[in-house]
């Protein structure tokens, strides 16, 4: 990236400029000494929510700055941390044990951990008793061939105990810096971080999460990277205090969204005497950098496998869709995902990919896309950001994406498309992706823009029950159910990770008590573009009772919602189903000519503000014969915390409304 | 001529395998298939003993995946550390018809260290292989040596792999040279087969033509159903160490003299001991205070490497730090009762395994360490890894087994104490009050002894907000709103914890009419049943005896009459039993619930009366009263 740095520099050493120092400013001086613990620090006591805390960080800070290696004769960065914890309760003992993960390239570039200190400061009689980090308590373990982890555990630590750890690592990666958290799942007292970048380097930095972080400094400050030569570098402080812990709650992406962090990512070199060397600091700089890359844009383009496959995989259709079609799915029944998401394939050649019959995401789908290109039909990678890689933060930064679906365009209609799994029909994409939007890049004109990947196959399901009801007191009669989008998707994949049709009728049944099923049928299993249809014969016992003359039951049978999802009193974050949804019940049921209907409950529907979901449930009875029918549509993938609390109620009522019984009376 | 002939067979064998079409799917006899997702075409374990520390294993295993579901059995993953290396992978993979589709190369198999979920450190590494293919079925067929520098214990072997796959063909021979002495154990009716070449003698042990079984509930593992072999050393050499195993006597003598010397303790941790316990007047009152002193001084780290898994680290080293294993924190245990004039003896335990076989003596059959005090009039076992746990209760994970006592004059098997029916309670009693709208106020005092104070007082260790999200999740009352909660351990030194929840709810009416329907247990609810399986093969056991108790008081609304109670019901079996007792007077409903069950290992052919259990019960707790609205 930046190979010829001290080249660049020493050449200006030798020329002499020189350069002006720029004044710093005056701030607030904190003091985290190594050994210094003020007996006071004892005393702290967590409280308010996190009461209950199993230990507090006192402090945790972090400086990283620059270095000339005497190695490689470039840039390396250096990130040392300082961290203080009190221990509260038995819980925080893990705290006790500190990882670190450290870094090897397929190269000779590395990350090396050049210290390490640690102790444990316990309060005896009034006195502070210090236990240090002992030699045989440090380990280091291969993990694998590219992480080394080192291990360190703190002697006599027990309810009190103050620990601390400081350590300096080395990195020859500078690309991405080591980022910042501010905040953890125990309470944080301070949290800070250092920055100094020189000023050859230039770096973006990603801000996210629900907690405000403070920048107090942003300045110029004088930095000697080669002896003799003055520099400066840029130097930045960014801090928070009293940071509450944060919780995991449910219908997440990934709780590390949440997070207040910060993150870097190299934009551009400016060496003296050299040119502007610009990475990724625009979205055409990014795209313009794709497109020349052995795994991504050059790997698109080796046409050689395409060229000998599509003839036999067209056989002359002339239809683009079609064509899209039989390449989509030539893809998916010869490449196997190896269950890794990542942006960049992970050779040069789609040939390989095919020869070893299985990949990454981003293996499989540019894979994909070279063949789409020697067909002559018009698509685009979509870089996208997991739901468990977290938010992209919008602007131009490539190391925040994880991995890359494909759109086409046929006509004027867009289809989205990912060959890592079988099941996926064209527009749907795997549920990893849902995180709302992706970035699309046109490599040929370096262009790109995000686009919504929402889906538009509706997700649903339908239970459709026609039952007898007899003088014992069972339901006898068929069931159909139909899936669609993600439902049938999640089917799909649960009957084939099945043994055979017997294990998956007993899994079915499993929580249905009182369910006998007959001829059990699935429809469109591999038919990906039609309904997902199940049917069966049924006997249900169990599910309608008697007590005196009355005979009642819960219609909704074993589709039941029994649970508020929503249980908390408040929520912080959004609430991120992934997907919209529809699911739909409707029971027809014959009951005995002795019967006569007591009580049917009221109907009713319950809807969201601005159509933003709905529940209905009602109810129709005429002779012998009843209907009930039943529908929730949650027509949004995401909900703001402003809208939980309506949620919240809306599910209220359903758990509610579909408790309710219909009786009959019996006649004497 | 012997030797020449050896590798002629085994060339020759070695062409046969390799020629194609071997491992087509259409040679698979169809029994076999059946409920099958993968069969095991052929494995072959040969284990070659070269001397007191040293053997060369040879595997080698070809197994057909028959579905997706089947996946997962395909993968290799196989383990060492640093006694052994494994080298010479060699793995391929086949298409249906016993077509190879690829060889894969040393680049694609991963090497990374195993975690085992709780150490720091441990030296166990893994070799990693997954096989991937697109369509189905395909087979897999993959093999390696291993070397061993120390040999504590020996591979097994086992016919079935689980449920869901069988075995066409499997084997396993041993081979020793002539004065090695070994001991095995086989399952019931596997033959052994000895023959004798040179001066080397060999067993074998082979199975062929299994059939898959279906996953079955509850199943105390498939040793009734499989053809199995442990084999375990005498002698051996391992980690500069040497030792016997004939006999857990042996075992025990090894294991104690590995802790020799262990046991001192620095001048002034016996000072503090002496301090601590200078008040005490009985031995168990110095137990008390020693065993609570190392609850509140040390923490668990397990660090696992080489000889270290069943060498204790020194009682003086522990003495430094505080931190320890189960080893570690046992033996300093010992060291500090010892230094109170109380003697002890570490005891290796099976942790939620076996109980350990008193007749043969292995590695393998324990995982565990905690120590025994045997007092005067009785016997405490002591738990060292917990900061929690009242002093002798060692939790249902170590009760009721077979265990190895370490003393001076060897091992010896004791067995630990049993925590029965009437040990594992759950008492509850619970008031539930309507108001005249039909909201009830509802208030629950339970009492939990041993097995299930041990499920509960997990939850007390929790935060306040995780504890409110579990009683509530744990609730069977529809809407509850939960007002208030308590957890109290009265006594630490015993396993009893009690409970105080406070419930509101709108939901426990169900109104049809002028009627109102109320479930009548509202605590302790069966919510569901498990299925029958016909032809169960395997035993079955539920994981802890115990007994529940609940007693339900309910004031009912204004302006309602009870119209109708159930019968009161008795349920009796070998399983258990349970009653419930309904009885009204004025406007209270009194409920009465009692279970008891008992964990016995039972025959495959009482499961379905096993369910039946079940399901009257299941019926039992869904009895409603019927109340009707005066008018």
């Amino acid at each position: 990236m930046c190979r010829t740095a001290l080249k660049f520099l020493v050449l200006m050493l030798c020329i002499g400029t020189g350069y002006s120092f720029a004044q710093t400013k005056q701030t607030v001086k904190r003091e985290f000494k190594f050994g210094k613990v003020l007996p006071a620090e004892f005393e702290t006591k967590a409280t308010g929510v996190d009461s209950s805390a199993s230990a507090i960080k006192l402090f945790d800070v972090g400086e990283c700055y620059f270095e000339i290696s005497p190695v490689t004769k470039d840039f390396v960065y250096v990130f040392e941390r300082h961290i203080r914890y009190k221990i509260l309760n038995k819980n925080g003992y893990d705290l006790a044990n500190y990882t670190i993960n450290l870094y090897k390239g397929s190269g000779s570039e590395k990350e090396d951990l050049n210290y390490m200190d640690a102790s444990t400061y316990n309060l005896v009689d009034g006195k502070i008793v210090i236990s240090k980090l002992n030699k045989d308590a440090k380990f280091s373990e291969a993990f694998n061939k590219n992480y080394t982890v080192k291990k360190f555990a703190l002697p006599n630590v027990k309810e009190g105990s103050i620990i601390e750890f400081k350590y300096k690592i080395k990195s020859d990666f500078i690309f991405n810096l080591r980022g910042w958290r501010f905040q953890s799942d125990i309470p944080t007292l301070w949290s800070e971080y250092n920055v100094r970048i020189p000023e050859y380097l230039k770096y973006k930095n990603n801000f996210s999460g629900y907690y405000q972080v403070e920048h107090p400094l942003h300045e110029t400050v004088s930095a000697t990277y080669v002896s003799g030569l003055n520099s400066n570098a840029i130097y930045d402080k960014y801090t928070a205090a009293n940071v509450p812990a944060l919780k995991d709650e449910p219908f997440v992406t990934t709780m590390d969204d949440y997070i207040p962090k910060i993150e870097f990512e190299l934009k551009a070199t400016q060496f003296p005497n050299d040119v502007y060397r610009d990475f990724n600091s625009s979205w055409p700089k990014i795209i313009t950098s794709l497109a020349e890359r052995e795994d991504f844009g050059l790997f698109i383009n080796r046409n050689g496998y395409a060229k000998s496959v599509l003839p036999g995989i067209l056989k002359g259709e002339k239809d683009t869709l079609a064509c899209l079609k039989l390449i989509y799915d030539y893809v998916k029944s010869n490449i196997k995902w190896n269950k890794e998401h990542e942006k960049y394939a992970t050779g040069t050649n789609p040939k390989t990919v095919f020869e070893k019959k299985t990949g990454t995401t981003a293996d499989i789908n540019l894979s994909l896309l070279s063949l789409l290109k020697e067909a002559k039909i018009e698509a685009y990678p979509v870089l996208i950001s997991t739901r468990s890689n977290g938010e992209h933060p919008g602007y131009p930064i490539i190391s925040a994406f994880n991995n890359v679906i494909l759109v086409a365009k046929v006509g004027k209609d867009f289809h989205f498309l990912d060959a890592t799994d079988k099941d996926l029909p064209l527009d749907l994409i795997s549920d990893e992706n849902l995180s709302h939007q992706g970035f699309y890049v046109d490599l040929k004109n370096a262009t790109g823009n995000w686009i919504s990947t929402e889906t538009l196959i509706p997700s649903e399901k339908i239970f459709s029950y026609n039952l007898a009801l007899n003088k014992e007191n069972k339901l006898i009669g068929k069931i159909n159910q139909y899936s669609r989008g993600y439902s049938a998707l999640a089917l799909r994949d649960n009957y084939r990770n099945t043994n055979n049709e017997t294990e998956f009728i007993k899994k079915f049944k499993k929580d249905k008590t009182g369910l006998e099923l007959t001829n059990y049928k699935i429809d469109n299993l591999d038919n990906l573009d039609e309904l997902l249809t199940e049917s069966m014969d049924v006997v249900i016992e169990d599910n309608v009772e008697e007590a005196g003359n009355l005979v009642y039951f819960t219609p909704l049978l074993f589709e039941r919602t029994k649970e508020n999802l929503f249980k908390l009193e408040e929520r912080k974050f959004p609430v991120d189903f992934a997907f919209p949804f529809k699911e739909s019940y409707r029971i027809t049921l014959s009951f005995p000519e002795e019967y006569e209907i007591d009580k049917l409950p009221k109907g009713g529907i319950y809807k969201l503000p601005d159509d933003k979901g709905t529940f209905s449930i009602n109810y129709i009875s005429e002779g012998k014969a009843l209907m009930v029918k039943s529908s929730i549509s949650i027509n949004k993938s995401l909900y703001t915390s402003e809208e939980y609390f309506d949620l919240k109620e809306l599910f209220k009522a359903i758990v509610e409304k579909q408790a309710e019984q219909v009786v009959f009376k019996k006649k004497v | 001529m012997k030797y020449i002939l050896t590798i002629l067979v085994t060339v020759f064998a070695y062409c046969s395998i390799s020629a194609q079409g071997i491992y087509d799917v259409a040679k698979i006899p169809e029994a076999l298939t059946k409920d099958a997702v993968a069969v095991i075409r052929n494995e072959e374990q040969f284990f070659d003993i070269k001397g007191l520390g040293s053997a060369q294993y040879d595997y080698k295993i070809a197994i057909t995946i028959l579905s997706k579901a089947g996946e997962d059995w395909g993968d290799m993953e196989e383990v060492y550390d640093k006694f052994s290396t494994i080298n010479n992978i060699k793995a391929t993979l086949y298409d249906a018809t016993g077509k190879k589709v690829k060889d894969y190369k040393s680049s694609d198999i991963k090497d990374q260290s195993l975690s085992d979920g709780f150490s720091l450190l441990q030296d166990n590494r893994v070799k990693l292989l997954k096989f991937t293919s697109n369509t189905y079925p395909y087979t897999v067929e993959y093999s390696f040596s291993q070397d061993f520098k120390g040999l504590l214990y020996f591979p097994s072997w086992r016919d079935l792999k689980g449920f869901g796959i069988s075995t066409e063909k499997s084997s396993y021979a041993i081979q020793k040279y002539k004065g090695y002495s070994m001991r095995y154990l086989t399952s019931k009716n596997l033959k052994t087969d000895s023959v004798i070449i040179g001066n080397k003698i060999q067993y074998k042990w082979k199975s062929a033509d299994i059939p898959a079984i279906v996953s079955e509930p509850l199943n105390a593992g498939i040793d009734n159903i499989s053809a199995w072999i442990k084999v375990a050393p005498n002698q051996f050499e391992y980690d500069g160490t040497t030792g016997n195993f004939d006999n857990w006597k042996d075992f025990g003598l090894w294991m104690y003299n590995l802790n020799v010397d262990g046991n001192r303790l620095p001048d002034a941790t016996k000072l503090m001991v002496q301090n601590l316990i200078k008040d005490a007047k009985t031995p168990k009152q110095k137990m008390q205070i020693l065993y609570s002193h190392l609850q509140q001084n040390t923490r668990y780290v397990s660090v696992q490497l080489g000889i270290g898994g069943f060498r204790p680290i020194l009682a003086e080293k522990v003495a430094q730090v505080n931190y320890g294993d189960c080893k570690a924190l046992s033996n300093y245990m010992k060291a500090l009762l010892n230094e109170a004039g109380i003697p002890s003896n570490l005891i290796v335990i099976g942790n939620g395994m076996q109980s350990m076989n008193a007749n043969y003596s292995s590695m393998g059959q324990a995982n565990h360490m905690i120590l025994c005090v045997p007092l005067e009039k009785d016997t405490t076992f002591l738990e060292c890894t917990s900061q929690y746990k009242p002093m002798g209760f060692i939790g249902y994970d170590n009760a009721d087994r077979n265990v190895l006592l370490v003393t001076d004059g060897g091992g010896k098997i004791i067995h630990t104490p049993i925590y029965g029916v009437k040990d594992n309670y759950q008492i509850r009693k619970t008031n539930i009050k309507f108001n005249d709208e039909g909201t009830a106020e509802i208030g629950i005092k339970s009492a939990y002894g041993n097995a299930q104070f041990e499920n509960v007082f997990g939850i007390t260790l929790q935060e306040p907000s995780e504890q409110r999200k579990i009683i509530i999740r744990n609730s069977d009352i529809p809407g509850v709103e939960l007002l208030t909660y308590k957890y109290e351990q009265k006594d630490k030194t015993l396993p009893v914890i009690n409970e105080e929840i406070n419930f509101k709810t709108t939901q426990l009416l169900t109104k049809g009419g002028d009627k109102a329907f109320l479930t009548l247990n509202q605590t302790n609810r069966k919510e569901s049943v498990p299925l029958k399986v016909e032809n169960r093969k395997t035993y079955f056991a539920v994981p802890f005896s115990y007994n529940d108790e609940d007693e339900i008081i309910y004031t009912l609304p204004k302006g309602y009459s009870v119209e109708f109670i159930p019968k009161d019901i008795n349920i009796t079996s070998e399983f258990g039993t349970y009653t419930a007792k309904f009885a009204t007077k004025d406007n209270t409903i009194t409920y009465v619930r009692t279970q008891t069950m008992s964990n016995k290992k039972y025959p495959p052919e009482k499961y379905n009366e096993y369910v039946e259990f079940n399901k009257k019960i299941y019926q039992a707790d869904k009895q409603k009263a019927v109340l009707a609205k005066a008018l």
